[in-house]
């Protein structure tokens, strides 16, 4: 036996080429279209937000000047309900959402035969494409004021008309459409984990809820943290769902938005909340995305 | 107590498929066996029973003295060695050893002492708080053994244990396996489909076809006293001849292939026969020599083609009736063993394994 030999501790990472020509000329459509679609008409919309608004004109002038009026009118506690609201029932849904989806997914992986898998895997995906809208207004139909259920929630003393219960329907109504969306996600991360290390667990005496919470759970983190922030983002960016279970009494962001453009026709202001909201999501998401496993997990 | 482990009547079907056949047998406490055979004979449905990962449809598990049938893999104490280690990613290898330990009830002052002592035990000391990603394939199969001896358990499970690795680590983990489970002196399974694996680490071989097994022995016996064809195929390469027992004289057998050469033979009850001569035991030499010393079996052929492995080569010589027999021979230099020169083969008596022709057409035979 040759003595123990540490192999190296970590291959240096891995040293980016440089861009040649054939890359850049095929990243050029892309990066093109990224450009004219994406961030143009965002700088337009950042650029808007800073224009004066005047009353009874859509749109602002084009010589208006620049001033954060728009911003400083936010500063409201009205303004910061509708955020509040927009985050709690957004990290509710998306938390409920992953541990409904966390266990599906492995079950879809771990004890389905591939025919079963197939199958679930298309009615997600199913669900995921089907209109939000439809799905939306199903939900309304079923469990709204004048649903189907009024009479079974009547008799179980809710009001189908309280605040606390419209809550619960728009979280619902996102959870409708994360469900699906995590545990599609959730699906690769668990097909990545061997399923013998559970068996090792289990054979070095841990029951296998344990093995699952020490093993399975802080391997898969990678996955529940991405497929939170995908279902994050997701949520705060609803509209549909809002505004038809919401019915004006839960307000999200994107309503907002939808008012000051559509309604009073307040471009520099519906501009304004738009990058608010971008802003408070990104930091949002980039403090979850902080949340990093342990060097070695899951590679 | 003597036995370590007793399989009772054990069958496991999934549905109309029955991986494993009432299958019995017992290990004796400090003993190492192999459990052999080809993918798909149903050894690792025995090692997921033992472990307690599969439930059989009839028979009884005890371990220790102690029936385990019923019992989840946590509440037996068996200790597995994965093929590909499963060593768990997010774990320091100290925080692996350790983790049996944690999970077994043991008082956790004494954990850090035990999780050095097993280090040394594979000499990996440390080496505790590297990543299992940062260790290379050999020592991860160390820590492996670690994890899985740290919890003193009845019966260690060895899944495939060297085949994951490459060659020449292949023979130095084997003699470490070896030297650690003699040392813990530990009850020991070697589940693995490569003969060489099964009879350098078993002391006993069992080897299984379709389900059942089919002969139990040392290596040695099953290698040279194979019961059936399969056993003779699986264990190792094999020439065939078909013969006809022409005469019975006191102590051997006269017979005639089917290419006309004739033989001696063991003597042996049938009279249809296929005789099993391993290629290491045929002999070269020149096609004029006299015939060579001790050699009962001996008659002219022609080279036809020779395989270089290095320290040995294999060479397939052509007998004048058709019959090709494979010879294994030592990589001399200048013995002008090359194709198409005529030589001599020679076989001793003792080197001739015979079975009725009958057992020809075993189940599976063919492998």
């Amino acid at each position: 036996m040759s003595a123990v030999t540490a192999i190296p501790l970590r291959k240096p990472a891995s040293a980016v080429p440089a861009l040649g020509r054939t890359t850049l000329l095929l990243l050029a459509p892309g990066l093109l279209l990224l450009f004219v679609i994406f961030a143009l008409p965002l700088l337009g919309l950042a650029l808007e937000s800073l224009k004066q608004y005047v009353p009874g004109r859509v749109g602002s002038a084009t010589d208006a000047p620049l001033t954060l009026e728009n911003y400083r009118e936010l500063a409201t506690p009205s303004f910061a309900g509708v955020l509040y609201e927009t985050f709690k029932l957004s990290a509710a849904a998306a938390l409920t959402g992953l541990l409904a989806a966390f266990p599906l997914a492995y079950c879809i992986v771990r004890r389905f035969s591939p025919r079963q898998r197939a199958a679930c895997i298309g009615l997600l995906v199913m669900l995921v494409l089907l209109s939000m809208l439809v799905r939306t207004y199903a939900l309304e139909l079923a469990f709204g004021s004048v649903g189907i259920a009024r009479p079974l929630l009547l008799a179980l003393g809710i009001s189908p008309t309280s605040r606390w219960y419209i809550e619960t329907l728009v979280g619902a109504g996102l959870l409708h459409a994360i469900v699906p969306i995590c545990t599609l996600t959730l699906l690769g991360t668990i097909q990545n984990i061997d399923p013998r290390l559970c068996d090792a667990a289990q054979s070095l005496g841990a029951p296998a809820w344990k093995a699952h919470l020490g093993i399975t759970v802080p391997l898969a983190l990678p996955g529940l943290v991405s497929a939170f922030l995908i279902a994050m983002t997701f949520a705060i960016s609803a509209f549909v769902i809002p505004m038809v279970l919401g019915k004006g009494r839960v307000l999200f962001l994107s309503n907002t938005i939808y008012t000051r453009f559509s309604d009073v026709a307040n471009y520099p202001s519906g501009a304004a909340v738009s990058i608010v909201m971008l802003v408070i999501s990104l930091l949002a998401l980039s403090l979850v995305s902080l949340v990093r496993p342990r060097k070695g997990a899951g590679s | 107590m003597n036995n370590a482990v007793e399989f009772h009547g054990i069958s496991r079907r999934f549905g109309g498929v029955t991986a494993v056949d009432d299958v019995s047998f017992s290990i004796a406490a400090g003993e190492t066996v192999a459990l052999l055979g080809p993918s798909g004979c149903g050894k690792t449905t025995i090692l997921r029973v033992i472990a307690g990962f599969e439930r059989p449809d009839a028979g009884t598990v005890s371990i220790g003295g102690r029936n385990v049938t019923a019992l989840k893999p946590y509440e037996r104490n068996v200790g597995l060695l994965f093929q590909h280690y499963a060593l768990f990613p997010h774990m320091t290898v100290a925080e692996n050893i350790a983790y049996g330990l944690r999970h077994r009830g043991a008082d956790k002052r004494e954990i850090p002492d035990r999780v050095e002592a097993m280090l040394a035990l594979v000499r990996l000391q440390g080496f505790g708080a590297r990543r299992p990603h940062q260790l290379s394939g050999g020592q991860q199969q160390r820590v492996a053994l670690a994890r899985a001896l740290a919890t003193r358990p009845s019966l260690i499970l060895l899944d495939e244990p060297l085949s994951a690795l490459d060659a020449k680590l292949r023979q130095e983990l084997r003699a470490e396996l070896k030297q650690v489970l003699a040392a813990v002196n530990s009850t020991a399974m070697v589940v693995t489909h490569d003969q060489e694996e099964a009879m350098s680490l078993g002391e006993r071989v069992f080897l299984m076809q379709s389900g059942r097994i089919v002969q139990v022995g040392t290596p040695s016996d099953v290698y040279g006293r194979p019961d059936t064809r399969f056993a003779a195929d699986f264990m190792g390469r094999t020439n065939w001849i078909e013969a006809q027992v022409t005469r019975r004289e006191t102590g051997f057998a006269r017979a005639t292939s089917r290419s006309g050469l004739s033989l001696m033979v063991p003597d042996c009850s049938s009279d249809a026969i296929d005789i099993c001569v391993r290629p290491e035991n045929i002999v070269l030499s020149a096609a004029d020599a006299a015939d060579p010393d001790g050699m009962a079996n001996s008659a002219k052929g022609r080279i036809l083609n020779v395989a270089l492995l290095g320290a040995t080569r294999q060479i397939l010589v052509e007998m004048p009736g058709g019959q090709q027999l494979l010879v294994m021979q030592a990589n001399r230099v200048g013995d002008g063993l090359d194709p198409g020169k005529a030589v001599r083969i020679g076989f001793p008596v003792a080197a001739c394994i015979t079975m009725p022709a009958s057992n020809r057409a075993a189940p599976n035979a063919s492998i």
